[in-house]
């Protein structure tokens, strides 16, 4: 790894543990009082949230096909990871152990399930695979409802709560950073390549089923992760949780940070998490202004908030406040 | 028995395809023309179903036929079609399809929303429609406003097949996905067509919501997603674009559900039609009717 | 990095939020802080209306009794959890954020078993009015609840067809949802030992509209009673295809029917009935005292079971409060133990899991109104 690469990841982990002391630091010293665990609920939920967006952004932004089908991953980690722990006895194992082997069993059930879907799915591209992932989540949804393990159609209660906020936070800024590393490697380039132009992808040599069903995978492994956080954070849930309508939350949360930019996601999900909560006042006119905001957002910036910028405190530290822009955004025709 | 609930599922089949199918030439029509998905297109029938709900009892006192308010219904629909194509969905017909999709999406949230303030949260009953005979055969209900579901479905077909393929208008609706620059060369005006594409499409929702509320009457503000999920998977079946291939997938769908209740896994239904579908996307992309068309370089 | 500015922007937000309003100093000795949640918005919003105002009434008489007062945090009105077990989460921590003694709430099933497991973990007192779910309750001894719970609803719903003498019996339920499952088993146990035969299963889910399938294979049954365990919403619509397709027999429902529209579908409902908590006709004092007040200042729209059961459950903690001695969660939930109640939705005692033990009032239509038909008690 070049230094200066490395410099960079240090300035940027020294970055992400000052975030993590202040808000410990908000959390334990009790200065927001009694609100402390709303705060710290609508964090955790932003935690999970993340994940999710940003997952959904490596199909998004990176390989430039859409799914309207992610919510249907997130049920599989989160039903995976909740049968796990619920099987597991309570013997000496650290509560902390148990989360992490929560998360690892939700995240490659999640994963298998993406290369079952992938494989097929990914013959067909745009609109097409878009219907695809729909139906395949919705497939998952009724087969949850049907299945008794899953609770057979009736809310799965009593999982174990684990996802407290601290340790979600390092789990998500673990899963963002590993995505982020993973779009910028020799994988990530290779499917920016064909996001550009399959064709002359595939002429050069490049096994783009292969490529595109790597990333799939990959992306439906986090939100398997992004599912057990969840699953153990809400100790109970019901198939028709994870609907169509979730999902599509999860992509609109992508459009709007911006196709292309984990930053955007990052930020995107966590304004739109805490976003109902703060027009709590308004009830029943929170979602038309949601969704009016969303029209002018796309109508005013099609590319999302942040485009395919990428912050980095390194640069921001040694140049001072300057964007870069990368050219061959996402154009999709 | 057997043969009589063999022939009652056949019924019920067709009846809630033709449904599917009335909603699925809404879909088709416009994508055909913009190649965009108008996820806002089942929130079109909820804006003609709350029509109906107004107006079904003014044209019963004033003893005019019920149906009649399907106009009403239409003229409504159409004015928010053209005025959802205008507003939102135009300034964002350049900047790609992931933008439209979203757009769309939004549009249905916002439609729904503006339901709710509007008409409130509980359900509304629709007034009866149609009163019309009912036949038994071979042991089987045959109710005849079944019939006329899958009669105006056929109708509405062939005329927009007709026009399509036989008129000026028609003609210059399907040059335009083919080649969009070149329409332009050749005089048509693209956005005025994918306007009057939109007020069809809007248009064919009133109809679709007349048919639907004569059945199932009752007019929720979420009624659309619903519905305009099952019959869009019903035109992308059938082969999007393409006009009969939505009468076909709607029947398709609607029959499969019936029959896979009634035989098969009743808790399974929805499962099933999706896995269909997967399926024959990944035989024939381009649906039933569809023709497979290679990529240019 | 990036998550770093995203959680800064959203906390520091909140924040603002939270220091800005912070919470109740001393309390005061004579005043209960009611938390109340229902679903404001969504596909039930129609439900959290009704509770809304009956809070407000409830609240009103009790404080203008003298004693002890009621204030309901959050400004008086209830905080939304729009049917979604995500926002029930978040609006009870906000709840929780201005230091109530008791949490009444929430309505769906699926809402309240994650609510009630943080309530117990919190210590503090939840009555859910609504969330029939048995396990509500089994999570903890600070959960109690105003309604009964989905078995003893089936199981009532079995011995009502029992004394209607009807010997088979045809089922639709819809498989996504806990209220329809839960009473579905239940009906089906209870039916076997009272000597009813199932003669067919049908499943639906909860945003269906179409059930011909399911219909048509009830009347090739030849059942005598079809079983619908459903919400309000789809009610209308499978009353009318049964009819349609040649369903004569008796069309039975739980609570959730309570509300149902009616309008041109006047026959179709005769011989249609629902297991309820109250009957609108009830003459006892209460009932009407009720009714009509509710009717007179919110219209009846609104006026639902769930409603009685918000209304209930405030007077409930009024009376938990005055038996335990004192307006404090432990006070309140010594209070609550094994509490002996009489109000709309009928007089009961709590048992040792907080649930009521009650009779069931059966509602039939007469011309598309809500009739009482009768009242069964529980057999022993």
């Amino acid at each position: 790894m070049p230094r200066e690469k490395k410099k960079s990841y240090f300035i940027n982990f020294v970055g992400v543990l000052a975030v993590f002391l202040l808000l410990a630091a908000l959390f334990e010293s009790n200065i927001l009082g009694s609100r402390t665990n709303y705060v710290k609920g609508i964090c955790t939920t932003a935690c999970y949230t993340i994940i999710m967006v940003a997952s959904l952004n490596l199909l998004t932004g990176f390989m430039g096909e859409f799914s309207l089908g992610h919510a249907g991953f997130m049920s599989v980690g989160a039903y995976a990871s909740a049968i796990f722990t619920g099987f597991l006895p309570e013997t000496g194992i650290p509560d902390f152990l148990v989360f992490l082997m929560a998360l690892i069993i939700g995240g490659i059930a999640a994963a298998v399930a993406g290369v079952l879907v992938g494989i097929p799915a990914l013959r067909l591209r745009g609109d097409y695979l878009c219907i695809v992932t729909v139906a395949f989540a919705e497939i998952i949804r009724v087969a949850f409802c049907n299945f008794d393990i899953t609770g057979g159609g009736r809310t799965l209660s009593g999982i174990r709560s684990l996802s407290n906020f601290y340790w979600c936070f390092w789990v998500m800024v673990v899963c963002v950073a590993l995505m982020y590393m993973y779009v910028r490697s020799r994988f990530g380039r290779t499917v920016t390549a064909i996001r550009e132009d399959y064709i002359a992808a595939s002429a050069s040599g490049i096994n783009v089923t292969y490529y595109k069903v790597l990333t799939f995978t990959f992306s439906a492994f986090f939100a398997g992760v992004a599912g057990a956080i969840y699953a153990h954070y809400m100790t109970a849930m019901i198939p028709t949780n994870f609907s169509f309508m979730y999902s599509s939350e999860f992509l609109t949360e992508v459009i709007i940070g911006g196709t292309g930019s984990l930053t955007g996601s990052v930020i995107g999900a966590a304004f739109l998490s805490a976003l109902p909560e703060l027009m709590r006042q308004f009830s029943t006119y929170r979602m038309l202004m949601y969704s009016v905001v969303l029209i002018l957002v796309m109508i005013f910036r099609p590319g999302g908030i942040f485009g395919t910028w990428e912050f980095s405190l390194a640069r921001l530290l040694k140049k001072g406040p300057q964007k870069k822009k990368r050219t061959g955004g996402v154009v999709h025709e | 028995m057997a043969l009589s609930l063999f022939l009652q599922s056949l019924v019920n089949g067709l009846n809630q395809g033709a449904i599917y199918a009335l909603i699925a030439l809404g879909y088709t029509m416009v994508y055909g023309i913009i190649r965009m998905i108008n996820f806002a297109h089942g929130d079109f029938i909820m804006v003609g179903s709350y029509t109906l709900f107004y107006t079904v009892p003014l044209m019963i006192n004033a003893g005019m036929p019920a149906f009649l308010a399907v106009f009403a219904a239409i003229a409504v629909c159409v004015a928010v079609g053209v005025a959802v194509e205008v507003i939102a969905y135009r300034p964002v017909r350049n900047a790609g399809s992931m933008s439209a999709l979203i757009t769309a999406l939004a549009m249905s949230v916002f439609l729904e929303n503006l339901a709710m303030v509007l008409f409130g949260a509980s359900p509304k009953s629709i007034a009866t429609i149609f009163t019309l005979p009912t036949f038994q055969f071979l042991g089987a209900t045959l109710q005849l406003k079944y019939l006329l579901t899958l009669g105006i479905g056929i109708a509405m077909m062939i005329a927009l097949q007709l026009f399509v393929k036989k008129t000026r208008l028609g003609k210059a609706m399907r040059a335009v996905p083919q080649d969009k620059e070149a329409s332009v060369l050749v005089g048509i005006h693209v956005n005025k067509i994918i306007t009057i594409t939109f007020a069809i499409g809007s248009g064919l929702a009133a109809v679709a919501a007349l048919m639907y509320c004569a059945t199932y009457p009752r007019a929720t503000m979420d009624m659309g997603s619903m519905m305009g999920l099952k019959a869009f998977i019903a035109a992308v079946l059938g082969g999007i674009g393409i006009i009969p291939g939505a009468m076909l997938g709607g029947l398709v769908v609607g029959l499969i559900e019936i029959f896979v209740k009634v035989y098969i896994a009743p808790g399974w239904y929805e499962a099933i039609t999706y896995g269909i579908l997967i399926v024959v996307l990944l035989v024939k992309p381009a649906g039933i009717l569809g023709k497979n068309v290679g990529e240019k370089v | 990095m990036k998550k770093a500015m995203s959680i800064l922007l959203s906390v520091s937000m909140l924040a603002s939020l939270g220091i800005g309003q912070t919470a109740f100093g001393e309390e005061e000795d004579n005043v209960i802080r009611i938390g109340v949640c229902a679903p404001m918005t969504g596909a039930l919003a129609v439900l959290g209306e009704g509770s809304a105002h009956s809070v407000e009434m409830a609240v009103e008489e009790i404080n203008a009794l003298g004693g002890y007062q009621i204030e309901i945090v959050n400004g008086g009105e209830p905080v939304d959890d729009a049917s979604d077990s995500k926002q029930a989460i978040n609006a009870y921590n906000s709840l929780m954020a201005d230091d109530p003694d008791v949490i009444v709430g929430t309505y769906n099933s699926s809402c309240s078993i994650p609510m009630a497991e943080l309530a117990q973990q919190d210590q503090i007192v939840m009555i859910s009015p609504g969330s029939t779910n048995y396990e509500v309750t089994e999570v903890g001894d600070y959960i109690f609840r105003t309604c009964f719970i989905d078995p003893y609803q089936g199981t009532m719903a079995a011995q009502f067809a029992k004394e209607q003498g009807y010997a088979t019996a045809a089922v639709i339920f819809a498989n996504d949802d806990d209220y329809s499952n839960g009473l579905y088993e239940a009906f089906k146990e209870a039916a076997q030992e009272n000597g009813i035969e199932i003669v067919y299963e049908g499943q639906c889910t909860t945003k269906d509209t179409d059930f011909t399938a399911q219909v048509s294979q009830a009347v090739a049954s030849g059942a005598d009673m079809l079983f619908y365990p459903c919400f309000l919403d789809t009610v209308p619509l499978l009353v009318q295809q049964a009819r349609d397709a040649g369903f004569t027999g008796a069309i039975v429902g739980g609570d959730a029917w309570d509300g149902c529209s009616t309008t041109g579908l006047e026959t179709a409902f005769n011989n249609a009935f629902y297991t309820n908590h109250f009957s609108y006709e009830d003459t006892s004092e209460t009932v009407q005292n009720y009714v009509t007040k509710f009717t007179e200042q919110y219209g009846s729209d609104s006026l639902t079971a769930c409603a009685a059961l918000y209304y209930d459950a405030i007077y409930m903690v009024y009376e938990a409060a005055q038996k335990g001695g004192g307006t404090d969660t432990e006070s309140i939930k010594t209070g609550m133990t094994n509490l002996e109640f009489s109000g709309v939705t009928g007089s009961f005692t709590l048992n040792d899991t907080g649930d009521p033990v009650k009779d069931v009032v059966v509602n039939t239509f007469e011309d598309g109104a809500c009739k009482w038909y009768m009242t069964i008690s529980p057999e022993e």
